[in-house]
Parts: C-alpha cells; structure tokens; sequence
C-alpha cells in the first residue's frame, strides 16, 4: 500500500524527530567521551581518546561493569524461567485464579519504579537483610520478571493447544510435550524476554538506588558522579554501557538465527 | 462366527458441569472398518472423539478396546492416534521429523525412523525430498498428507479423524475423500472419521452413525441411511427430502393431505401402511420425482405450481409449490431435463418402491 500524502509527512516529520531527540543526544555524549577536556563544553577544542584508556584500566570502572554485568545476567536468567512458566500459567492453562494473576502480574509495572524501590528498602531492613547488589537482583526481578512474562505470554497466545494434544495422543509425558514441543516453539518469545530483561536491567536506575547499599552499578555511578565530583570518565562510560546493549542484542540475534541453523543442519543429518 | 468388535462403548455419558453432551451411548466398531459419526455441531461428536482418543475423561459408562477397558488410560499410553482438525503438525520440525516423531518418542534407531518416513511418504504419494522441507512449505493438501503419514507411523490400533478436510477447499477436499478411502483400503486399518458433511461420510464410510443431541439416532450403511432414515432428523439432515404428513385410514392404507395415492395393489406390501389414526411421514427422494403427463401414471401424484429452477451442474433442481402450500424438491439430470415455464400447472408422481415411511412425526 502507497501512503498518501499526509501520512507520508508525518513519517518524514517521526522519524526526524526520532533522529532529532534520540540519536543526536546520544552522538553529543559521544563527542563528550572523545573530548580532551575535563568538563563537558561545546565545541570540543582537541579530541582524545585518553578517558577510554583511563576507564579501561580503572578499577572502579571495572567494579562498576561487573556488579551491573552481574546483576543484568543473573536477572536475565532468573527472568526467562519465571516467564517461561509464568506465560504457560498466563496464557495456555485454564485455573481457578487465573484473571487473578493476570491482573496482579501487572500491578508492579504500573507501580512507580522509585515508589518501588522505596517499599522493598524499607522491607529488606524490616526483615533485616543489609542491601547489596543481591538485594538488587531481587528488586530488579519484581519489575522485569512480569514484563518478561508478557512478552513470552504474546508468544503462548499465538500457540495451538492441540499442538500438545497431538503430542500427547502420540505417546509423549508431560516432560517430553515440554522438551520437544513447548519449548521451542516459545523460544523465540523467550530470547526476546531475555534481551529485555538485560537491557532493563543494566540501564535501570530507580530500583538499584534504592536496593544496592553500599555496592554501585554504572547508571548510578553516572548519576552520582553528575550531582557531585564530575568525572570525565562519565561520557565514556556512557558510550560504553551503550554500545554493550548493542553487542547484546547483535548476540541476541546471532542466537536465534544459530538455533535455527542449528535445527536445520539437524534435520538434514537425520 | 461373529469376530469380537475392535472398539465397544457402553453407555457412556458424559456431562460438563448441568450440561450433558452424551447420554449413555452405545457403539461397536468392527476391525478394519471405516467408520463415520456425523452430526450438526452441537450434537456431541467432538466430545465424542475426546472421549475416544482420551483427551477427556468420560462421566459414566465404559470403553473397550478389544478385551482392555481403555477409558480410565490416559491419552498417550492409548494404543490410538488422531489427525486434529488443525493437523496438529508441529511448525518447528521438517516434514520428516514431523512422521518420525512417534518413532522417536519409542527411541527407534535414527536410520530405522528414516526408513519408515520415507516408505511413508511414497504411500502418502509425496516425493521423498519432502522430507527436508518445512512444514510452512507445504501446501493445503501435502500438509493433510503428512498429517497422515505422521499418524500411520505411530501405527495405531485405532486411527481417528476430526474434521481433517474442513479447512480445504472444494476440488481439494473430493480429492482427498477418494485418497483416504483408498488408503484405508490397503492400510487395512480401522477408521473412525468425524465429520458434519453428510457427503464426506456417503464416500468414504463402509458404516455412518447419526448423532443428535448426544445420542445416536441411526448407526447404518450410507443407502440405508440415505434411503430408509429411522427419523425426519435423519432424513433431513442426509441431503434434499420430500417430506408428507400421513395418517392411517381404516383399510390399513394411507391418508394425506395433497396427496392422492393409487397404489396398485396393497401399502402393505411395500411397508408404507399405518393403522387407524396413527401418524407417519412419508419420504421420497427428489430424483425419485417425475413429472407427469397427462396420460402417465404413478402410485403417488401430486398437483401443483412450477415455482423455480436451478442448474446444479449435472443436474437441475425444481421447486414445485402443491396445491396443500408445501414446496417440494425435485431433481433431474441434465439430458433428462424438464422444460416448463416458472408458473405452469405441473403434476408430479413418484412410487411405492422409491418411497419410505416414518412412523410417528
């Protein structure tokens, strides 16, 4: 179909916004991190590549990269199996409480993240556990694992029931229906929950101020770093949590077209 | 010697929650037979095949197969595989991993698995370079095949089918009911097929069985059940019918209304007589129906109005309004085509052999 003439300039007038708002804040701070300055001012006068040497042999900056790289892959993991059995429960099995769940799987997107935050601080120190990158772990899960649940819930709607019916019929257990035929057919829609769940994960703010006590992870770094004692090392880092996502969803989907080769050259060997 | 039936159902119920969809059925199937169950939906025949393949557990009764009772055994320890109405076939394996999925699951050796896919693939008559391609790639009718193939692999006591040709169109849908009629034949396998098309089951099926309202009204072979239907259901429901309110007289003859009847010779004798006072209602076909002339006679004649007429293809199809306001259907071949104009005065006549009588209404 041939857009007319006004939907036309509106995706002229979109996506110059997008590049506008999105993509020439985003080359500001990477003009910032090639800067030989030590405060940020435009225009830059001499560039350098010398903040990038100094943050890769930092420790700090190395400390900071583990505990969010940590915290990011633990939730991600963690993320995917709960969603795994979460959209099957959302989404393929008829129970009792099922409207139930589906509502209250909602409610902690819904809530303000600093909100959030702010409830499971003063839960952790109620029941008496000292926040660390841990404490994190589990804050990041009550927000990403229900967003991750949706997304492979979309993947379970679109499913044929009689698809483990047909299974079943055939000879399969409960295990095997779950091996063979349930999960490969949701793991497209679990890898995407995957990619999410890092990516909410690594750039999250709100929640690890709140939950990570004495332990810091990049965007709070950033930030504290922009309240007091500027680092010129903050612009770097910032590129470099940036073009981190990107390898990550380039990995994401080197995976999928992986599995598929992969299921490919099976049924061809067979 | 009667040999032993392969399934036997004996009063089987099944209810969901105040609503029962079966009330105490009772079925035998023989060995080998190709066996259809049809009915409008809403009568019970899908809750009928989830209680045979054991996707749903029966309320009352019992299933046997051979000498096992069967109905207490979940689904996949059942020695029976079904073709689903949506074939089921799973989107993220090949063609051949599709048939040797049964296989596997009993760990045949790869190369056995193989071997059997292939063999299958060439009596589904599918080249066997279909066995790399994905299921996606398939047309309409190759999916319906691999279905097949896929359901023969696991090599089932019993195979059942819902509705498989539904989704098909037409030409495809004719194709493929002369192809399974024809691979049950060499198969040798028993069939129990499913369907609400009355055509499908006439074609393929050596039995049919009749369901309404979770019973069975009729269980027959496909002309008894065309020509001498147990009720006005049955009659209906198997194609086009002229249906006659009738009523015993005292001679132990008929009595109807716009109808006037020269049976030559006693209703006895043709088994379309009724005592005194009691209500029937006489069938006849519409290719049974002649149109008169006016020195040609018939044991049954009937007056009234050419109304319309319709070309079917081979055949044509008239509507004639009787004299009693009652419209009836009647067919003719092409060649031995009617001609008279929309509005002429007709006289229709048809014979005790051609009719049938349904006692009560």
């Amino acid at each position: 179909m041939n857009p007319s003439r006004s939907t036309r300039i509106a995706l002229y007038v979109y996506g110059i916004a997008t590049i506008f708002f999105l993509y020439v804040p985003l080359l500001s701070v990477g003009f910032a991190s090639v800067s030989k300055a030590r405060y940020l001012s435009f225009p830059i006068k001499r560039y350098s590549t010398k903040w990038y040497g100094d943050a890769l042999q930092s420790e700090t900056v190395r400390d900071l990269l583990v505990t969010s790289l940590k915290v990011a892959v633990i939730v991600t993991v963690i993320s995917m199996v709960v969603a795994f059995f979460g959209a099957l429960a959302f989404a393929r099995y008829n129970w009792r409480y099922r409207t139930l769940f589906q509502k209250l799987i909602l409610l902690p997107i819904f809530f303000p993240q600093t909100v959030l935050g702010l409830a499971l601080l003063m839960w952790f120190n109620s029941v008496g556990i000292i926040p660390t990158w841990k404490t994190a772990i589990v804050a990041h899960l009550v927000w990403i694992a229900p967003i991750a649940t949706l997304i492979v819930a979309i993947r379970a709607y679109s499913f044929d029931p009689a698809l483990e019916e047909a299974a079943r019929d055939m000879g399969a257990s409960t295990m095997t229906i779950l091996r063979e035929i349930t999960l490969p057919l949701l793991m497209p829609g679990i890898i995407s929950a995957g990619l999410f769940a890092f990516l909410l994960s690594w750039g999250n703010f709100p929640l690890s101020l709140f939950t990570t006590g004495a332990d810091s992870t990049l965007p709070e770094w950033l930030y504290a770093k922009m309240v007091s004692g500027y680092s010129p090392l903050v612009p770097t880092l910032g590129v470099m949590s940036v073009v981190g996502s990107f390898l990550l969803i380039l990995l994401a989907f080197s995976l999928n077209w992986l599995i598929r080769s992969v299921r490919e050259s099976r049924s061809a060997e067979n | 010697m009667q040999s032993q039936p392969i399934l036997r159902l004996r009063q089987v119920v099944k209810k969901f929650g105040n609503f029962t969809a079966l009330h105490g059925v009772d079925l035998e199937i023989e060995e080998g037979e190709f066996f259809t169950i049809v009915g409008p939906s809403g009568s019970g025949k899908s809750t009928m095949i989830r209680l045979l393949v054991g996707m749903d557990e029966l309320s009352e009764g019992e299933i046997w197969l051979r000498d096992k009772r069967i109905d207490q055994t979940p689904a996949n320890l059942r020695p029976t595989c079904m073709v689903f109405q949506s074939l089921a076939l799973f989107p993220h394996m090949s063609v051949g991993q599709n048939i040797e999925f049964p296989l596997k699951l009993r760990g045949a050796a790869p190369a056995d698995r193989k071997a059997r896919a292939l063999e299958l693939l060439d009596l589904l008559r599918l080249p066997q370079s279909y066995y790399q391609k994905r299921i996606s790639e398939c047309s309409g009718g190759e999916k319906q095949r691999v279905a097949l193939a896929r359901a023969l692999a696991f090599d089932p006591e019993i195979l059942f089918f819902d509705e498989p040709l539904s989704a098909l169109d037409y030409r495809l849908r004719k194709t493929l009911e002369k192809e399974l009629k024809s691979l049950h034949a060499r198969t040798g396998k028993t069939f129990v097929y499913i369907t609400h098309s009355l055509e499908e089951a006439m074609v393929m099926s050596d039995r049919i069985a009749i369901m309404r309202e979770g019973r069975f009204e009729q269980i027959s072979v496909a002309d008894e059940i065309y020509g001498r239907p147990v009720s006005r259901f049955v009659a209906e429901f198997m194609g086009e019918v002229n249906l006659f309110d009738v009523e015993g007289t005292a001679s132990d003859g008929l009595h109807g209304k716009g109808i006037e009847i020269h049976v030559n010779g006693d209703t006895r004798d043709f088994g379309i007589s009724l005592e005194k006072g009691v209500t029937g209602t006489l069938m006849v076909r519409p290719e049974y129906v002649r149109f008169l002339t006016s020195s040609a006679t018939a044991d049954f004649i009937v007056r009234g109005i050419l109304r319309a007429e319709y070309a079917l293809g081979s055949r044509i199809q008239y509507e004639v309004e009787t004299s009693a306001g009652q419209t009836l259907t009647v067919e003719k071949l092409r060649e031995d085509r009617f001609c008279g104009n929309e509005g002429s005065a007709v006289i229709l006549g048809f014979d005790a052999e051609n009719v049938h009588l349904i006692r009560g209404t």
